[in-house]
């Protein structure tokens, strides 16, 4: 293989500089590609413009070349279904833009979506880039809609605005949980009752769509995803049926019990969000929650995706959940999958995989990604190399210092 | 003056003899009974065993490589290299690591269970700024099955606390993680109570905003104050009864207050304060509020901003359990640092520890260390597993008084350990089995050793 370094000497300098028309190479990675290539060994990957140009090409040419020496290079790790960037802190009702009591179907939390919150570069510092949000809230079953971001803190990071539809299903603190599942089933149904009606001959201009209605159209076209909360079998069976009479492009999240019906699931080609960590019978809807279940739908063929659903301030330790999930019987390349090609699959991102044209989301670690001992060496974002540094670590260094004046005068 | 003596003499023989006068006999002694709920703890079926050729830490910072671990009589006997014993179970351990159970000092198993039901909800006393008068072990249900999923992730020892709401939430208690049907029968025999206190945003939004006192900071250390100084009366008028008794005295009983009780227990070194404390100004004002009082800090929990006073707690003999990486839910866990407990631990005379305060952490308590322990050696130091493994053992001892008892593996020590299929720091790691008091309470290949909740039997 025959290499021109272009910049040799620009090497070190390139860290946080790299402009995107620059290209890198990276050699000598065990590349997981996530793919059906699987592990690539002492292999090459190219990106240019913020995008992967060549894997192992025979004469590959790059500006800057970085020799991995065997390290392991992934694609970026994607989070799900949290509130990144919504929040800055939980308790500080000033800092929160989330669980917003009057959410409906028509909420969108993208336009409340803070880049530099200073959980973003600590999610960073677990290879996370990527990330789809959710916001919660809302009275009844409808909290509002997804929305996918990078996680460069840049202000263009909003990838994709409204792309599915979050409803809550399930046990109810008062009355009963089929009010939410027939509120469910009346909204789908009475949209489609409206399309029937309205032909193009009988369709007014004051008929045009309400912006609700709009929304349930797109989920009810299979345009937008309805991505469902939900723990007990007994609802996860309604929900198979909604999807094939309505032919939904339905997503379930959190599906403690989704493994006493996952033959079902995996029949209905229906994914799961799952916490791999869950493993209390926290709830009578989620008796069944065991540390074994990220691997064991796997194997029965429903696609997994691990997430820490909720809280977005220690998503940087997705990587472990994906390393327990391994200890408990997921094999390895799936548990890899769970945190990237699944998640890109199942919310419809082109991403989550090492592949010529996909973007140029790409983590290099010191070690095996879901270890304890290992962290980030070097990674990109759309070809751009990340800081991985935190509010986080300007703390503990200015603590670290002995100092004469008070820790106020250190930087 | 001399004329004087006969007369005195015959005072004070008189008063010697009215002491002793069958018309002013005392009434019976009243004693507060300090352990009215004892332990009827018994050890599990146990034999005489050695565990053969595994990497031990003993919990003491130092590490055996091909180690052989004796249990005798439910004690450490020995631990060393190619012991022998005549009868004893041999397990081989080669390849594997062990260490000592792992003690979570900040858990509320039994008293916030799974499931999480209004039914459940028995940890937070929630009606008043001090309530000393409540013992978390009155709402302990033993069926929990989160003790049965912390067994699994090699927790040993527990001690269960009430929850934060309260500036006095009232008394911890320490169990031996053993499943019985009543909580008397997990008690850990002789183990001091705790007290649990709360600094910070708790007490002070849930009262506040009932527009009682505490609403401020400065109303946190109002009620604290007033408490202590009732307590202190209190303690001073049973003192008084107690020495007028000796002194042959028929005294009037003071009268008995459950919530005093408590704090007379704290001022006589006897309970030992958990206090719930995340910010490194209130920490150093809880450690003076001790001193204004006569007693000692204790342990502060969930300790975020520990690194900022490492050395005042080192100085003043405080503990403090901390997270790796717990933050941003509140105002007061924002300043986190994922190297605190290094760097709380690094000051001479440290007493740094791991805790959960959850039922899903509490499973993995080593990979929590492990957390810390890796982060910490990328930023300059140079950690050892034989080393924090004293975060969730040695140093968790003596925060709950119990490091005569356990905590680590020497002889004379209880026998409460766990068996690693790999190292305990890595992801991957799983505890194979987990011994308490040289009893086999798990065994990850053999169900006859994994306890399952009465609540879980025939659930479909």
């Amino acid at each position: 293989m025959t290499l021109f370094n272009k910049s040799v000497i620009a090497f070190s300098l390139a860290l946080s500089s790299a402009a995107q028309a620059e290209s890198v190479a990276i050699i000598h990675a065990t590349v997981h590609t996530v793919t059906d290539q699987g592990v690539l060994t002492d292999a090459t990957v190219v990106i240019e413009d913020g995008t992967i140009v060549a894997i192992n090409p025979q004469s590959p040419t790059a500006d800057t070349i970085i020799d991995a020496k065997g390290a392991i290079l992934t694609p970026g790790f994607i989070a799900s279904m949290n509130d990144l960037g919504l929040v800055e802190i939980g308790a500080v009702s000033a800092s929160r833009d989330t669980y917003e009591k009057e959410a409906d179907i028509i909420f969108d939390p993208s336009l409340a979506y803070n880049p530099k919150a200073s959980t973003v570069p600590f999610a960073r510092k677990g290879g996370i880039t990527r990330n789809i949000v959710s916001s919660g809230g809302g009275e009844g079953i409808f909290s509002g809609q997804t929305f996918t971001v990078d996680l460069s803190g840049n202000w263009d990071s909003l990838l994709a605005a409204n792309t599915g539809l979050v409803v809550a299903l399930g046990a109810s603190k008062e009355g009963s949980r089929a009010t939410g599942m027939q509120q469910l089933i009346n909204k789908l149904e009475d949209a489609k009752k409206a399309q029937v009606k309205k032909t193009p001959k009988t369709a007014k201009a004051k008929d045009e769509p309400s912006r609700e209605d709009s929304v349930v159209n797109a989920v009810l076209a299979g345009e937008k995803s309805l991505i469902v909360s939900v723990d007990r079998a007994s609802d996860i069976l309604h929900l198979i049926k909604l999807k094939q009479e309505f032919g939904l492009d339905l997503i379930l999240v959190n599906a403690a019990d989704a493994i006493i019906v996952a033959d079902q699931l995996a029949k209905a080609k229906i994914p799961v969000v799952i916490d791999s960590m869950r493993n209390l019978p926290e709830s009578f809807d989620s008796l069944h929650n065991s540390l074994e279940n990220a691997g064991k739908l796997t194997k029965a063929g429903v696609k997994v995706a691990i997430a820490l659903p909720g809280d977005s301030h220690s998503i940087y330790a997705l990587r472990f959940s994906a390393g327990n999930a391994v200890a408990n019987g997921m094999d390895y390349d799936d548990a890899l999958a769970a945190v990237t090609a699944n998640v890109a699959d199942i919310f419809h991102l082109d991403s989550g995989q090492i592949a010529v044209g996909k973007p140029a989301d790409l983590v290099l670690w010191s070690g095996d990604p879901f270890e304890f001992s290992s962290k980030v060496k070097k990674m990109w974002i759309a070809g751009e190399e990340q800081s991985t540094d935190s509010r986080q670590d300007k703390l503990r260094d200015r603590y670290l210092q002995k100092t004469a004046m008070p820790k106020a005068y250190s930087r | 003056m001399v004329k004087l003596m006969p007369s005195l003499v015959a005072v004070a023989f008189s008063t010697a003899v009215i002491g002793c006068s069958p018309a002013e006999q005392q009434d019976k002694k009243i004693t507060i009974n300090a352990n009215p709920y004892p332990s009827t703890y018994h050890v599990l079926p146990n034999s005489t065993t050695l565990l053969k050729n595994a990497i031990v830490l003993t919990g003491t910072g130092k590490r055996i490589d091909e180690a052989d671990v004796l249990i005798k009589d439910g004690k450490i006997s020995a631990v060393g290299k190619q012991l022998v014993a005549e009868g004893a179970v041999v397990i081989n351990a080669k390849g594997k690591w062990i260490t000592p159970g792992i003690i979570d000092v900040h858990s509320h198993l039994g008293v916030y269970p799974s499931p999480n039901a209004e039914s459940h909800n028995d940890g937070n006393e929630m009606t008043n700024p001090v309530t000393a008068e409540v013992w978390a072990e009155h709402s302990v249900w033993p069926q929990d099955p989160g003790f049965n999923r912390a067994r699994e992730g090699g927790i040993t020892t527990l001690q269960i606390l009430p929850g934060s709401a309260n500036l006095i939430g009232g008394r911890g208690v320490t169990l031996k993680n053993v499943p019985a049907t009543t909580m008397q029968a997990m008690k850990f025999p002789n183990a001091p109570y705790g007290l649990k206190m709360a600094c910070g945003e708790n007490p002070k939004n849930l009262y506040g905003s009932r527009n009682e006192l505490p609403m401020t900071r400065m109303g946190n250390m109002a009620g604290y104050r007033t408490a202590f100084i009732q307590a202190t009366e209190y303690k001073r008028a049973w003192d008084k009864y107690d020495a007028d008794y000796a002194a042959g005295k028929n005294p009037e009983v003071p009268e008995r207050d459950l919530m005093k009780d408590t704090l007379k227990g704290v001022l006589e070194g006897d309970i030992l304060i958990h206090n719930h404390c995340y910010k490194a100004e209130e920490m150093a004002m809880m450690i003076d509020l001790g001193k204004e009082f006569g007693y000692h800090a204790g342990t502060f929990h969930h300790a975020v901003e520990g690194y900022k006073i490492a050395d005042l707690l080192a100085e003043n003999g405080n503990c403090a359990a901390m997270w790796p990486d717990w933050w941003g839910f509140k105002l007061e866990a924002y300043d986190m640092v994922l190297e605190n407990v290094a760097m709380v631990d690094a000051v001479k005379n440290s007493c740094a520890i791991v805790h959960s305060d959850s039922g899903v952490t509490i499973q993995r308590l080593n990979q929590e260390t492990a957390k810390i322990m890796h982060r910490a050696n990328e930023n300059g130091f140079d950690l050892k597993e034989e080393h924090v493994i004293g975060w969730l053992t040695a140093n968790a001892a003596k925060s709950l008084g119990i490091s005569d008892k356990t905590g680590s593996l020497e002889q004379g020590k209880n026998a409460d350990l766990v068996v690693w299929n790999t190292n305990p720091f890595s992801v991957y790691a799983q505890a194979e089995q987990v011994f308490i008091d040289g009893a086999k309470v798990y065994d990850r290949q053999d169900p006859a050793y994994q306890a399952q909740s009465d609540f879980m039997l025939g659930q479909q």
